[in-house]
């Protein structure tokens, strides 16, 4: 990465929309398999380009810790997201964001100091550290240590960072959607599709040494149908996303994302009120792991536990689930929810949190992870530089089982079969959570019957935990565009399940 | 209006048109918030940060692009500018994209709307919100039933914005606004590991009109005792009032199908409705931008149109779609505005304890928990959670059930409208009761 001074960076970061290609481009951002290495040598007196020095740093940190704070971190982050998108035909629209600042958190105890600032210049950094000092009231007790880069293997490697990437190279991917997706069903009437990247760069420094930055690409393309069918319409969508490069946009995840939203559309015209009542469920594989998210994984989260309003609270240990149910939360790997590092610094990283049954760990943050004596998880993760992180979920999947999903599906008599979902809530404390069906299928007898729509499913976390019957051997990861929003933070997450079958759920249809 | 936000929209209008830009608009805010939240006894999290940015919209040769920055310096305004009417440049040419007709400029309001109340932000110290917080935490810990606590978290925040915004054909225009919020959470003990939350809170533009914090705490800890001992009732067709405070869940699904681009697209269950009496003719939905102390209240739009007063819902009929100047010339309509402001409804004759008297037996709805609605087709499937009700009395809690319908049907079983406006928020929405709807359980 090309060094650059103070000046060139703070001139540098006003760019952020990317206007056309710029040759010498490559043609896609390569995920390098290899032993590509995200190395912070350029630490020394750039700071990877964020135009503050290891100096300035150590000031800010010491300010932050003058009133008795026994941690400082501060939290640098320049994102530039552009959208652009088609309707009617036309790729008539676009829009930049460009985020730039830094975040400066003071803890003492579980007690957190935070404030952010837009302007990085030493004047406002200062202040920013010493309001978030403010809330501790006594006298220095703590030191900062000599910062130290920390090294680690990037599992998405940016050769071409998306604000490099022209508008011209995205506009051919929409007009593919778009014909794509009318020419898979002539009842398609209208169709919008976009293209979203952000590149994101952090930096973190704190007051126990540690100085590591990360860069974090993120594409999502996305399509949504309107269908129309003897004076009735319907709507569909479908959406891809990766921490990925401008290759993630190729011409047949172009045509699978239309196509995908076409048939997600028209289906509708075939499908049936969703039935009324407790039902057995049976879950398809992909998205439906939005149930694992909900009805567990938020309860999951240290710090929801460490303040004991979680309905998992003190469970750790215990069974809270039938042998043979392996939940796990995986920061790994280059898809939604993948971080090399979490918004503290700590390691992404691999979480099993139910093995075979026993609950075997919470997510933690540095402040839950102190709170239980344990390492932190690399699941403090927050919105922006202008939130402080809290415990998230990354990547939440369900390990495979044993059964084949055919011999799930022919032990139903009379069921519902759920494949695509849309949104997902949960009760905390109370552990109620809900998931909203866009669409599935009736199991009647064993096979699968009609399609049905538009039913929102819910029941209690652990009893439908407890209530899984069979796991299925086909577990597929979602790759869809999810976000989780909590604290008034949204973050990007992912998910997976094999076919699953649960004995009972509430299935709020309009079929009495 | 702030002459250096003003300075900051003018020099982004002007360098606009300088490169070429046939039309630009230009908004500019900066923002100050700090919140202090109390958590069992101590100090949990203390958050105070200022915030600046600036959206430049750009009209170029037929073109459109919309660019934000948070970077207000002048040399990086200038490369901002240079990119984004480059990037404009390559898009398709949409003959629908212009500025407002400047006579959607005239006639503002420009009298006090008391959006800012300077000595209730110049008196919430640092060290008033903290005792704030503590105050609030020791009224859940004294109400009654606080033997059942586990833990109670507070809240005390205020917001100060200034904003402008500044259009090459014609517009300047900017306000100063900010509010004020308190809250409180009270987790307790259920059966087995349920741990119900409640939760209330308070939000208003002057300090003065927030709600007592005797009355927060103790409304927090009474709906946390509420939910305890919920289960689901079996699955039927029952008659339910929804608790004025959460109605804006369900008036939701009504408000975005109004919106120009779900009418435009045809994914709108209300696309060709207009005039139509669809609702109940005890449903009357009317936008009131100019409301005194109005958490939503503003003399202007986002695209800088003057707002006036706008039913939307009138005796069930709907009056008006929500159309910008884009969707409404796509559309071939007049526009209206793109955005609502403070929603507030005709009132009826009774409060929440008339309406559950006359309903008699059925569910209270005191809480929505995810769910959705097609927008296209208005079917729609919600979670709730509240009371089941007998000769007017709450006689036990209920959870785990949907209630699910399709809104062309659901809101003509609108069969009365409470007297009593939630006034904490942007739509003040009063108590509902319907009649006979579906509700899933066991």
């Amino acid at each position: 990465m090309k060094r650059m001074n103070r000046r060139q960076f703070i001139e540098a970061t006003a760019q952020g929309m990317a206007v056309l290609t710029l040759p010498p481009l490559l043609s896609h951002c390569v995920k390098d398999s290899g032993n590509s290495q995200a190395t912070l040598t350029n630490l020394g007196d750039g700071f990877a380009g964020f135009g503050v020095d290891r100096a300035l740093l150590a000031r800010v940190l010491d300010h932050g810790l003058k009133r008795g704070g026994e941690f400082c971190e501060i939290y640098l982050q320049h994102k530039i997201s552009h959208w652009v998108g088609l309707e009617d035909g036309q790729v008539n629209r676009a829009s930049t964001q460009v985020d730039l600042g830094a975040g400066i958190r003071v803890l003492k105890g579980d007690a957190t100091g935070f404030a952010y600032s837009e302007d990085l210049s030493e004047t406002a950094l200062l202040a920013a550290a010493a309001t978030a000092a403010s809330m501790a009231d006594g006298t220095r007790t703590v030191t900062p240590r000599e910062l130290k880069a920390a090294t680690f293997k990037s599992q998405y490697p940016v050769l071409t960072s998306w604000s490099e990437v022209g508008v011209d190279k995205k506009i051919p991917v929409l007009e593919q959607v778009d014909a794509c997706a009318r020419k898979r069903d002539p009842r398609i009437i209208k169709v919008t599709s976009y293209v979203n990247d952000e590149s994101c760069r952090i930096l973190i420094a704190n007051s126990e040494g540690l100085l590591v930055e990360d860069e974090q690409p993120m594409v999502v393309l996305t399509a949504n149908c309107v269908a129309e069918q003897n004076g009735k319409t319907e709507t569909g969508g479908h959406s891809e996303a990766a921490r990925d490069g401008l290759g993630f946009l190729s011409p047949l995840r172009a045509e699978a994302v239309a196509q995908r939203a076409s048939d997600h559309t028209v289906l509708l015209f075939d499908a049936v009120a969703s039935p009324v009542g407790e039902l057995p469920v049976v879950l398809a594989p992909g998205i439906s792991g939005i149930l694992l998210h909900e009805a567990m994984g938020h309860g999951f989260e240290a710090d929801f536990n460490r303040k004991g309003i979680s309905i998992f609270a003190d469970r750790l240990g215990q069974r809270v689930a039938p042998a043979g149910v392996t939940i796990v939360d995986d920061g790994t790997g280059a898809i939604r929810g993948s971080i090399n590092i979490d918004d503290e610094g700590t390691p992404g990283q691999r979480t099993v949190l139910v093995e075979d049954g026993f609950l075997r760990s919470y997510l933690h943050d540095r402040i839950s992870a102190k709170h239980y004596g344990v390492p932190s998880t690399g699941s403090g993760r927050r919105e922006s530089f202008r939130f402080p992180p809290v415990p998230r979920m990354r990547n939440t999947t369900m390990q495979n089982g044993d059964k084949h999903p055919d011999e799930i599906l022919a032990s139903v008599k009379r069921g519902l079969y759920a494949e695509v979902f849309s949104n997902g809530q949960v009760q905390i404390g109370a552990g109620d959570f809900t998931f909203y069906l866009k669409h599935g299928r009736l199991i009647e007898n064993g096979k699968l019957g009609p399609y049905v729509k538009d039913a929102n499913l819910i029941g209690s976390g652990p009893k439908v935990l407890a209530a899984v019957q069979m796991v299925g051997n086909d577990m597929k990861m979602e790759s869809g565009a999810g976000y989780c929003g909590k604290d008034g933070q949204r973050v990007p997450v992912g998910f997976g399940l094999p076919t699953l079958k649960v004995g009972a759920m509430s299935v709020g249809g309009r079929r009495a | 209006m702030n002459r250096e936000l003003l300075e900051t929209a003018a020099r982004l209008v002007e360098g606009a048109v300088k490169r070429g830009a046939q039309g630009a608009r230009a908004s500019a805010y900066r923002s100050h918030e700090s919140t202090v939240e109390w958590r069992d006894g101590k100090l949990d999290r203390l958050q105070d940060s200022t915030q600046k940015g600036a959206t430049v919209t750009l009209f170029v040769d037929g073109r459109y692009s919309s660019n934000t920055t948070c970077d207000l310096r002048p040399e990086a305004l200038a490369r901002f500018l240079d990119e984004g009417v480059a990037m404009t440049r390559v898009l398709a040419v949409d003959p629908h994209r212009h500025l407002p007709d400047p006579k959607h400029y005239a006639a503002r309001f420009d009298g006090d709307l008391r959006l800012y109340d300077t000595t209730g932000h110049a008196e919430l110290t640092p060290d008033v919100r903290r005792s704030t917080t503590q105050q609030l935490e020791e009224a859940v810990r004294t109400a009654p039933g606080a033997e059942a606590l586990i833990s109670v978290t507070t809240a005390c925040s205020n917001s100060e914005t200034e904003s402008v915004v500044v259009a090459s054909n014609g517009l300047q225009v900017g306000r100063q606004v900010g509010d004020f919020s308190i809250s409180a959470e009270a987790s307790v003990r259920d059966q087995g590991d349920r741990k119900p939350e409640g939760s209330s809170y308070g939000a208003t533009t002057e300090r003065s009109a927030l709600p007592s914090i005797a009355w927060v705490g103790a409304d927090a800890l009474a709906r946390g005792l509420a939910l305890r001992g919920s289960a689901p009732q079996k699955s039927g067709q029952y008659a339910c009032v929804v608790e004025n405070r959460v109605a804006s869940r369900l008036l939701r699904d009504i408000l975005q199908p109004l919106n120009g681009q779900a009418i435009q697209q045809q994914r709108s269950y209300l696309a060709g409705k207009l005039g139509e009496r669809l609702f109940s003719q005890k449903l009357t939905i009317i936008d009131e931008p100019l409301l005194q102390a109005g958490l939503a209240s503003r003399p202007y739009d986002g695209e800088g149109m003057t707002r006036q007063r706008l039913p939307l819902i009138d005796k069930g009929v709907v009056r008006a779609f929500l159309l910008d100047t884009y969707y409404a010339s796509k559309l071939n309509l007049a526009p209206t505005t793109g955005s609502t402001t403070n929603l507030v409804f005709e009132r009826g004759t009774q409060d929440l304890a008339g309406l559950l008297e006359t309903m008699g037996t059925g569910i209270l709805i005191t809480g929505f928990s995810g769910g959705n609605s097609n927008s296209a087709t208005g079917d729609f499937s919600l979670g709730i959670r509240g009371q089941w009700i007998e000769r007017g009395k709450p006689v036990r809690a209920v959870s785990e059930m949907n209630l699910a319908g399709n809104h062309l049907q659901f809101w003509k079983e609108l069969a009365e409208v409470g007297n009593d406006p939630f006034s904490y928020a942007s739509i003040q929405a009063p108590s509902l009761r319907f009649g006979a709807v579906q509700f899933s359980g066991l």
